[in-house]
């Protein structure tokens, strides 16, 4: 347990002109691997980090140096270090989504099984850090479903389908109107289409950049003239154009609900200055939230996160606890007295179920002890001589000798 | 003795569904819903002792016509209760219930016998549809108060309350319509059955017109929520708000006429 290292370079300790060079994978990795080392390198855009067993500091600093061009005392500078039971409490958080920049998010899990697998296709990763990684999906798996912290979404558009599916139902059906074409809109009309909004009507004075954006999210362009006709029938309205003054005035907006028959519309203005006139909020049946508003939203469901994040950490605690039983039954010498303590088990039912009495008993003891002896001689010499990680866990496994092997092995 | 028990399975109940919305265990939905099913039968096997006693349709009084429309609310609301996006509306129709029910348990009983003006068939339809109608202006006015409060979590942008598993607002509006035009054809209905039984009885307006106008208030308080609604497009809000206003109109004037005329329009109700 204590052999396991972890160097993490992220968001919080490294400015963006370092993270950007340390892009690494395991095959850059690979010289550095000795008989019985481990190494898995996980790079997304907010953290590199490398988790490694029996392989140098000094080395893994070196090939990071060296890859990324960076000094290794800027690296040093730059980097947390953490060792063994911390390194994978910190792999659990990270992997469960509580050491990221919003937390609670859900990319990273998928971002540290792709790095997995890419550590299996190398080779780099074995008994020890599998077991690690496994443990770690299990217990991002655990966090998400055994506390709320995936219940309270944090950005902009994800509120504005919980909204929608408040209002309507779902948004499969609804038809959206996403008003303009800039960073913002798009990445929110992106969100939108991830949740299943089939209906993406884009919108923008440019009408070439709607067409565009449409073309990438498969949705219709529409030309900003019709923006009227738009808006009657339309159910979720995003906008976010570089309009000095509204766009949606209250005039307007009285005639469109007239004509939509006051049938319920939700507006997100996530433009500044506000697209849409503040006094819409006014018109019957129709829902307006603007920046303001979202960002309260959005810092509250953030605060019920970090709430529920203490929740997360005891569930991490617990795991790394099982994780560290299991890494201290991996030596050759508990395995073999735990090889003997079953052997006696094994005699002391055998002899209870045969009912003989005291005399025969003592006999068949006698007899049963020398010939399990024999038996168990073989692999605990086998042992003795091979004391690898390998040997130990595949006998641990053989003769099931840990109490909670069934569910270790879930994964 | 089956009062008692009536009364104690819908609070059970109502505790049950309350529950639900703060803890979200499926395992209290499920007992919540099962002691649902035991008081609406339980209340149904009450109608039929009572019915027994009467030898007639148990809505010789105040308190028995108020009972007859709990339990056919309760018969609405089985629909949704035993549906997933809206069982929780449990939790807000069984608390009126358990009260309702509660108060008007201790005058349920009438005497034997029915006099000879309501053993005429227009009579049982008269009271069935208007009850019906009633009943339907009760769910109605459940749905209507859960949609102002789900329209006022969603303008506070708190959706991720206790409440948040209220069903969306385009459901109980459709839910709302349903239940304000049906309930409007069983009044109208009721209505029309009521002056049969009273043309055949040879009565002259005067004897109805206390309880009739009730009627027709309750009556113009649905026609005025459907014109709205179909005409003029008042989806949600103010269709919530009308319905509650009407109904709580509907109530006053069945207590306050019921304290004041006793009588179903001025003809004694038992022999």
């Amino acid at each position: 347990m204590n052999r396991i290292n972890c160097i993490s370079i992220n968001y919080r300790n490294a400015p963006v002109s370092i993270r950007e060079k340390l892009q690494i994978f395991p095959r850059d990795l690979l010289d550095l691997m000795q008989r019985g080392s481990e190494i898995f390198a996980l790079s997304t855009c907010n953290r590199t980090e490398l988790y490694w067993m029996d392989i140098e500091e000094e080395e893994i600093l070196g090939r990071m140096s060296e890859l990324s061009g960076i000094e290794k005392e800027a690296l040093m500078d730059a980097a947390e270090m953490i060792r063994g039971k911390e390194a994978l409490g910190h792999l659990f958080k990270v992997s469960s989504g509580l050491d990221s920049l919003v937390i609670g998010e859900t990319q990273i899990l998928g971002q540290v099984k792709e790095a997995y697998r890419e550590a299996l296709e190398a080779k780099t990763t074995s008994i020890f850090l599998n077991k690690a990684l496994h443990r770690a999906f299990r217990t991002a798996k655990r966090v998400r479903t055994e506390t709320d912290i995936g219940k309270y979404p944090v950005s902009v558009a994800s509120e504005a389908v919980e909204l929608a599916c408040h209002i309507f139902g779902d948004i499969l059906d609804s038809t959206v109107l996403v008003i303009g074409a800039g960073d913002m809109a798009s990445i929110a009309a992106q969100r939108l289409k991830e949740r299943g909004a089939k209906n993406l009507l884009i919108m923008n004075r440019t009408h070439s950049a709607a067409c565009r954006l449409a073309k990438e999210l498969e949705g219709t362009p529409r030309p900003f003239e019709a923006l009227q006709q738009e808006l009657c029938r339309c159910d979720i309205v995003i906008t976010s154009t570089g309009s000095p003054v509204p766009i949606i005035t209250r005039t307007l907006m009285d005639e469109v609900m007239k004509q939509r028959r006051h049938s319920p519309l939700i507006i997100i203005d996530i433009a500044v200055p506000r697209d849409v006139d503040p006094a819409v909020e006014k018109c019957y049946n129709c829902y307006l939230y603007d920046i303001d508003a979202l960002k309260t939203i959005v810092d509250r469901h953030l605060a019920n996160r970090k709430e529920q994040a203490d929740k997360a950490l005891s569930i991490i605690a617990a795991e790394v606890e099982l994780f560290e039983k299991w890494a201290h039954s991996l030596n050759a010498q508990d395995t073999i007295r735990d090889l003997f303590g079953l052997m006696d088990a094994y005699i002391d039912d055998e002899i209870r179920q045969s009912g003989l009495g005291n005399e025969d008993a003592a006999v068949m003891e006698q007899k049963m002890r020398t010939s399990m002896k024999r038996l168990v001689h073989r692999v605990v010499s086998f042992l003795k001589e091979h004391p690898s990680l390998a040997n130990i866990e595949h006998t641990r496994r053989i003769f099931q000798l840990d109490a909670n092997y069934q569910d270790r092995h879930k994964g | 003795m089956i009062v008692s028990a009536v009364v104690l399975a819908y609070v059970l109940s109502s505790i049950g569904f309350i529950g639900y919305l703060f803890w979200r265990k499926p395992v209290v939905m499920t007992v919540s819903r099962i002691l649902f099913g035991v008081s609406v039968t339980l209340h149904f096997f009450l109608l039929v002792i009572l019915a027994g006693q009467a030898g007639s349709l148990p809505v010789l009084s105040p308190a028995q016509a108020a009972n007859m429309m709990i339990f056919l609310s309760s018969l609405v609301f089985a629909f949704f209760v035993y549906k997933r996006s809206t069982a929780v509306m449990g939790a807000f129709f069984l608390p009126v219930a358990s009260f309702f029910l509660s108060v008007i348990a201790p005058s349920l009983q009438t005497g034997r016998g029915v006099s000879h003006a309501f053993s005429r068939i227009w009579y049982p339809l008269h009271t069935l549809t208007v009850i019906s109608g009633e009943a339907l202006f009760a769910v109605a006015f459940v749905v209507s108060a859960i949609y102002l409060i789900h329209d006022s979590i969603i303008r506070r942008g708190k959706i991720h309350t206790a409440v948040s598993s209220l069903p969306p607002l385009r459901m109980l509006d459709k839910i709302l319509t349903v239940c304000l035009s049906l309930g409007f054809v069983a009044i109208t209905a009721g209505m029309i059955f009521g002056g049969l039984w009273a043309s055949s009885l040879g009565f002259e307006f005067n004897h109805l017109a206390t309880k009739a106008s009730a009627g027709a208030a309750t009556w113009l308080a649905f026609a005025f929520c459907i014109h709205q609604r179909f005409a003029i497009g008042w989806a949600g809000r103010r269709t919530a708000m009308i319905t509650i206003a009407g109904f709580i109109l509907m109530i006053l004037l069945f207590i306050v006429l019921n304290l004041m005329f006793p009588e179903a329009h001025g003809v004694r109700l038992t022999t």
